[in-house]
């Protein structure tokens, strides 16, 4: 056919026009390096030395560190053994069955992947329920409260903690309202409320997944399935549900590594008796045993690395295209049905787990002593915390100048990388997704980077080069926001017709011209969604920056709140705790208010 | 402004879009790039308006090559095909914004764009936004935009392509109205051989990045010179045969088991090129018997497709015919190309 000749040609016309047209535009190359640049000091070098750490000893290359961690029981358990003495395998196989199947030594790795398990199995327990309301129900608020399941993806984790404790603590509010009837738990500390936690965290995720897969099954074919002879429950097994596993297994893939790397949330709730690779990385960075951090931190990147991967190819197969005519819903208030009354108590349970921490957060900070005080907010502006270092008013202007230096960063960053890597070619796909690595790799990783890399410094030709207070903390905030400016950005620019800017240059505009008069202001709430989401990631930023803040004067809002979390002896901590998180809440609050009016788009 | 095209190629990786094209297109003249798709007409517009830079060869304005010259120094007015209008800016704005880069000399921008405004019977429609009007009106706009700064060379790609007939129809009127009025060069890109005829005061027929012929569209229609041009341009029955010459008239062509003679001298393989509306059920030369296939009511005639011993031939005819029928065709109006 003639028509498909002419594609390659036309095809190809567009990228370079793009490539020609665009690129050269606002010197976005001059940017591009400059991004190139900082994501080297900033993330590669430093996670290049932590690499080189784990695959070194005494200086030459060797995989003895990594031997070493991978047989020894504390990390690896039964496994440990199986890898350090193959041989001995079969007679420790009989000595168990003969010892009548005692519980096997799981080590760190194992338990890590038993927490993630149980994180993984709540948000599927909380996150399916709720997708399957948001998809079945119409009713008053489903687009808000669709939106909302994106927030919890940047509270800052350290806050929820807060929020948990106020809520499930010894003499949280969950205690109090059972107090009334008689009864009270006590989960203060502990696995249940470390894996409540990461629930709140990622069941919201599953239902993202889900819902949004469900809206590009096409009623047609349920439609067709039926008038073929198949009942409801055969059609909707039959055509919905291979439509939405895909995205469902995607979907539980990313928490599970989500919650295997999760690391603010166990640290604040579960401490080092429920230590996690990620803790233990922590531990033993803070007690500078870099070596033995370095060998743990690439074994558990080749893990989630590893799972990324699988996710990534999970995700590729669930569809995306929208459907011509969705499933219609059914309103949600109507006569009284099973569907109806447990999508009602779904309601119920999804409001104490969400509402209820921070409710309790909020209350917590506006009350002392059991009556309604500003006490707690005072102490935010006025006292400084002795040895601790935290300064509360320090902490606030910190996070928000920080956060304000970060967007700066992190938007030209993120423009310049979305310009550079926008159109096609194998070369670019490969290079945008280097580009997103600050997404996969963990934090603590990067922070023990940071750590070796700029806090203690390099030599150079002589010169003593380290980098290390406010500079370094905005620089990895931008590093870890940045991407969410690209992934904002890179959509919007990728509808702008080439034509528009071909039009403008004829038209008499140079590149830079075309490209501010006519791209920009197409691409601009990208712009503004992926700096209130910098904004917003830096805010909550925990990982890297209490590795870069050596003292009190660099501390940021979720450091000085871990560091009333994990030393009571300061004063009275869960007030102030309570109060800060909550003008952290209301900082992220803020950010997500302008990105939903944005239209932007979180976590995908 | 005279425009020249000399030895352009072009090459995307291993797709070659220009194997060398050559084009003149005269001071003030309607010069149309007609051509199926892929034949690379669109390419050949953006290396004239400095958005695609040729591999090879020059493209010169007035004799002055204008190669490393960037788009919007070339001073050209481009309308696209799906308009490209700025979606962020109104009408008025969009039209004046080639203005701010070359403010027009004696009026002020406001005056201008009111000009341009009403020579494209948009008048009044200014403070619109572009996604609020029709798409005949966002082409009007997109016409009125590109001739705001007064443009040595009008571009237009497929500019109808994305209307319906009607207003398609209407809208060429238009065009011709305005390029006459302001008598600006014009190079016109269309893959539709009827507008190209219709509209163009030269055209050239391209294939598979060259140009296969330039003229005017009467004799370029009437004396196509390869059989790609014959059967683009137009409808043409092309029936391949060997010229056995020799005839007092001129030579006589067999097509299988028929002999036709066509006028002037040729010998070997030919192929005979006639228009569906040159055979004719009363002709009194060449004729041959052929059966009725299909016929067409196209409301002022019908067009009938005839098998003539496996050949399929059409012929333009008043009435519909049925079973078999003997068709002729007056030996001047064959047009043969040797093969």
């Amino acid at each position: 056919m003639v028509s498909t000749d002419r594609t390659t040609p036309s095809r190809l016309a567009a990228v370079r026009s793009r490539a020609a047209g665009v690129a050269d535009a606002i010197g976005a190359r001059g940017a591009f390096l400059a991004t190139c640049c900082v994501l080297l000091v900033v993330f590669y070098y430093p996670v290049g030395t932590v690499l080189v750490a784990a695959f070194t000893r005494g200086g030459d290359p060797s995989l003895a560190p990594l031997w070493a961690t991978l047989t020894d029981p504390f990390y690896f358990g039964a496994l440990a053994g199986t890898l350090a003495d193959p041989a001995g395998v079969p007679g420790g196989l009989v000595a168990w069955v003969e010892a009548g199947f005692p519980a096997v030594r799981t080590g760190l790795f194992g338990f890590t992947a038993y927490l993630a398990l149980l994180g993984t199995a709540g948000a599927v327990a909380v996150g399916l329920p709720g997708a399957y309301v948001l998809a079945r129900y119409e009713f008053r608020g489903r687009e808000t409260i669709r939106s909302l399941t994106v927030v919890p993806f940047v509270l800052p984790a350290i806050m929820v903690a807060v929020g948990f404790t106020t809520m499930f603590g010894t003499n949280g509010a969950l205690n109090d309202v059972l107090g009334l009837l008689g009864l009270r738990v006590d989960v203060a500390f502990g696995l249940p409320i470390v894996v409540a936690a990461l629930t709140f965290y990622n069941a919201p995720l599953v239902t993202r997944f889900v819902v949004a897969a469900a809206e590009t099954v096409d009623v047609r074919a349920v439609e067709t399935a039926r008038t073929l002879g198949a009942p409801r429950w055969r059609a909707v097994l039959d055509v919905v549900v291979p439509q939405l596993l895909p995205s469902f297994l995607a979907g539980v893939l990313l928490v599970f590594v989500f919650d295997f790397m999760a690391f603010p949330i166990v640290l604040a709730l579960g401490g080092l008796r429920l230590a996690t690779v990620e803790v233990w990385i922590y531990s033993l960075a803070s007690d500078l045993r870099l070596g033995e951090a370095a060998s743990l931190a690439v074994l558990e990147a080749a893990v989630t690395l590893a799972l990324t991967y699988v996710y990534l190819r999970a995700e590729r197969r669930g569809g995306r295209d929208t459907a011509a005519a969705s499933v219609p819903r059914v309103p949600l208030v109507g006569p009284p049905s099973a569907g109806r009354l447990l999508a009602l108590a779904y309601a119920g349970v999804a409001l104490v787990l969400y509402v209820g921490p921070l409710a309790s957060m909020v209350a917590e900070s506006l009350t002392r002593g059991g009556s309604l005080s500003a006490a707690n907010y005072a102490f935010l502006l006025a006292q400084q915390l002795g040895s601790g270092g935290a300064r509360p008013t320090v902490a606030v202007s910190n996070s928000l100048l920080f956060a304000v230096g970060a967007v700066a960063l992190a938007v030209p960053m993120g423009v310049s990388v979305a310009v550079v890597t926008g159109g096609g070619g194998r070369l670019r796909r490969v290079t945008g997704a280097l580009l997103m690595a600050p997404l996969a790799v963990s934090g603590v990783v990067t922070g023990i980077g940071l750590l070796r890399g700029l806090v203690f410094g390099i030599d150079i030709l002589g010169y003593h080069l380290s980098v290390t207070g406010p500079v370094a903390i905005v620089a990895a905030h931008a590093v870890g926001g940045y991407p969410f400016v690209v992934r904002n950005v890179a959509p919007l620019l990728a509808r702008v017709e080439d034509d528009l800017v071909a039009a403008a240059r004829t038209l008499g505009a140079g590149p830079a011209r075309a490209f501010r008069d006519v791209t920009l202001p197409l691409v601009a709430p990208g712009v503004v969604a992926g700096a209130a989401f910098a904004f917003a990631i830096s805010v909550g930023e925990f990982n890297a920056t209490i590795v870069l803040a050596r003292d009190g004067a660099s501390y940021t809002m979720p450091v000085a709140l871990e560091r009333y979390l994990s030393n009571p002896s300061v004063g009275p901590y869960l007030g102030p705790a309570a109060a800060m998180g909550t003008v952290l809440l209301v900082v992220t609050a803020a950010s997500f208010v302008v990105v939903e009016r944005l239209g932007g788009r979180w976590g995908r | 402004m005279s425009l020249e095209l000399a030895d352009v190629e072009r090459a995307y990786g291993d797709a070659v879009a220009l194997r060398g094209v050559d084009l003149t297109v005269r001071d003030g003249e309607f010069f149309t790039l007609v051509g199926p798709s892929g034949c690379g007409k669109t390419t050949t517009l953006r290396c004239i308006a400095g958005l695609e830079t040729p591999d090879a060869g020059a493209v010169r304005f007035d004799g002055t090559d204008v190669s490393g010259v960037p788009p919007e120094d070339r001073n050209v007015g481009v309308v696209f095909q799906h308009y490209a209008l700025f979606p962020t800016m109104t009408v008025r704005e969009n039209v004046a914004y080639g203005l701010r880069f070359d403010p027009p000399a004696g009026e002020s921008v406001e005056e201008r764009v009111d000009d341009l405004l009403a020579l494209v019977d948009l008048t009044g429609m200014g403070e619109r936004d572009p996604d609020e009007l029709s798409g005949g009106q966002r082409q009007r706009v997109a016409l009125a935009r590109a001739l705001a700064p007064a443009p040595d060379v009008l571009l237009l790609d497929e500019p109808l392509s994305a209307l319906d007939a009607r207003l398609r129809d209407e809208l060429r009127l238009e065009l011709k109205r305005v390029q006459r009025e302001l008598g600006v060069t014009t190079v016109y890109v269309t893959h539709d051989q009827a507008e190209a005829l219709a509209v163009s005061d030269r055209l050239a027929v391209m294939n598979d990045g060259r140009v296969a012929q330039v003229g005017d569209p009467e004799s370029v229609y009437e004396n196509p010179e390869t059989r790609f041009v014959a059967a683009f341009l137009g409808e043409n029955n092309c029936l391949d045969g060997r010229a056995v010459g020799g005839e007092t008239r001129g030579s006589l062509v067999r097509v299988g088991d028929a002999s036709f003679t066509v006028a002037g001298d040729y010998r070997g393989a030919v192929t005979c090129c006639i228009r569906p509306e040159s055979l004719d059920v009363n002709a009194s030369h060449n004729r041959f018997e052929a059966r009725v296939a299909e016929s067409e009511f196209l409301g002022d005639g019908y067009r009938v497709h005839f098998d003539w011993n496996g050949r399929s031939v059409v012929a333009r005819l008043d009435d519909a015919p049925t079973g078999r029928v003997t068709l002729g065709f007056d030996p001047d109006d064959a047009v043969v190309l040797e093969r």
